[in-house]
């Protein structure tokens, strides 16, 4: 290392780096719950045209 | 013996570049031996040069080394003209950021990371952004926090933020702040609406605080044995380039950006100028031309027909940033759009005033244009037209320029507002000042207007 990362920078990092994890993974549940309701109902018209 | 060091890159430990006999090296020292090797031979060279994100280098025998401690050499395809963060367009910047962003996602992947992210490490080659520090990439230690990241704010995130939301002009500060603009600076610089931005809010006016808070104290008793996980650095990277892209601006409403559609050239005068160009290109065959005041491009690309590279300078930011959009839209490999103020040009500067090259010290250029410029410079700016001369003269070995006289209407605009001071500005005095530094070898008047366009080699002694 040749740059100087600098303490206060490194502390920020860790701190952003956890608050993203976690926002990224309520997205993810955010979306695993809404695909979770849309198989659940099933889309009008989803049969149209089948005998 | 019989190598010069390049100026710029002596602060890495690991390694440096010099030239020798006009070719370009790099030496890898031997404390960084197994990381090199590693990187090498790791397939991340290998993906990075096929994908062009890179410069290619082929490795040479030690007897090209610069000093005893080198344990490889690599002589690295060389950048056909050197440009400074400074001098790059709003796109340029956000396309050098997206390429430093892209590079570390794709080195996490493989175990590897940017131990460095510095904006100087960026150049333009064929049109595209490209690495040019082939010894910035390194082993990645696990759990180990990226240490290049405050870098990236500040050479990047930040200039592109306050260029963004508050003026693109806030540009310049990085020719004054050559480490990046300080995080507190910027966060007292932007507008108040950027604490509601996520990405603004953590990585600037968050970090800012985080470097006071912590200013003063050991690593290892403000981050009490915290690691940091490949995924965490990948969320990381990864909400960093989503803030990069996220980053606009609109060049559009400057004085220079509307030019090239609002001039008073009719449709013959202007083929007639292109023609003229092309001509006086061809005979001389540069590899390089620098168009002075080249606004969007235009004629730039007219000399582009006769030479290989075309750096296209321009004053105005919305201009080089149109300039930049095009080549990037169309896939043009010779052009260089870069922001150029010639009554101030870039200066040498850096350590010792030598890290950073003048727009001088790049040259001379093979030719160069200055086209609709000179009344801009004489009348705009007041200078003397043999020093407008003798400056010219040393940037470059042939010159292609236009006279505008005072009965042109764009004239007649810069002196609405002033009495005109200046009787020595006429087709002779013009003449006059100029022969003094060039040898006049053509001169013709642009059809449908009164404007003239001269070719003139420099005279031996203006390099002096």
């Amino acid at each position: 290392m040749y740059i100087d990362p600098t303490t206060g920078s490194l502390v920020l990092q860790f701190l952003a780096a956890g608050i993203l994890s976690v926002l990224a993974m309520a997205s993810r549940v955010r979306e695993a719950v809404k695909n979770f309701f849309k198989h659940l109902i099933p889309r009008r018209g989803r049969w149209a045209g089948k005998p | 013996m019989g190598w010069q060091a390049v100026e710029g890159s002596f602060r890495d430990p690991s390694g440096f570049v010099y030239s020798r006999d006009g070719t370009l090296y790099r030496q890898i020292n031997t404390s960084f031996r197994q990381r090199f090797e590693a990187f090498l031979t790791s397939g991340l060279y290998d993906e990075l040069v096929r994908d062009g994100l890179l410069v290619p280098h082929e490795q040479v025998g030690l007897e090209f080394s610069a000093t005893n401690d080198a344990c490889a050499v690599i002589r690295p395809q060389r950048v056909a003209f050197i440009s400074y963060p400074y001098e790059w367009s709003f796109g340029q910047l956000q396309d050098a950021a997206s390429l430093t962003l892209e590079i570390q996602e794709r080195a996490l992947a493989r175990g590897f990371t940017l131990r460095d992210s510095s904006a100087y490490n960026v150049q333009f080659q064929a049109g595209r952004p490209v690495l040019i520090d082939t010894l910035s990439l390194e082993p990645l230690e696990e759990g180990k926090a990226w240490v290049a990241y405050k870098q990236f704010c500040e050479q990047f995130l930040l200039p592109l933020t306050l260029m963004s939301t508050r003026d693109v002009r806030c540009s310049t500060l990085l020719r004054s702040y050559l480490d990046g603009i300080p995080l507190d600076l910027g966060s007292r610089l932007l507008p108040r609406r950027t604490w509601l931005s996520p990405s603004s809010l953590l990585h600037i006016h968050l970090h800012a605080l985080a470097q006071s808070r912590y200013a003063g104290s050991a690593v290892s008793s403000a981050a009490k044995g915290r690691t940091m996980s490949r995924k965490g650095l990948l969320t990381l990277v990864k909400n960093l380039g989503a803030a990069i892209r996220g980053l606009s601006w609109r060049p559009a409403g400057t004085e220079w950006a509307e030019y090239t559609t609002d001039n008073n050239y009719s449709e013959a005068a202007a083929r007639s100028k292109r023609n003229l160009i092309v001509t006086h290109l061809r005979e001389s065959r540069p590899g390089t031309v620098w168009d002075l005041g080249a606004n969007t491009g235009e004629y730039s690309r007219a000399a582009r027909e006769a030479a290989g590279l075309v750096v296209s300078f321009d004053v105005d930011p919305a201009a080089v940033e149109r300039n930049y959009r095009r080549v990037r839209a169309e896939g043009e490999t010779g052009i260089l759009p870069l922001l150029l103020d010639l009554t101030n040009p870039s200066p040498a500067q850096g350590w010792a005033g030598r890290e950073r090259l003048s727009v001088e010290e790049r040259g001379p250029a093979d030719a160069v244009l200055a086209l609709a410029l000179i009344h801009h410079l004489a009348i705009g700016h007041n200078l003397p037209l043999e020093r407008v001369a003798s400056y010219l003269a040393r940037l470059g070995k042939l010159l292609i320029i236009e006279f505008v006289p005072k009965s042109d209407p764009q004239v007649a605009r810069l002196l609405l507002s002033r009495p005109d001071i200046f009787p020595g500005y006429t087709k002779e005095g013009f003449e006059k000042a100029f022969s003094r530094h060039f040898s006049i070898r053509a001169a013709a008047q642009i059809e449908d207007s009164e404007r003239w366009l001269y070719c003139m080699p420099a005279s031996p002694q203006a390099a002096t």
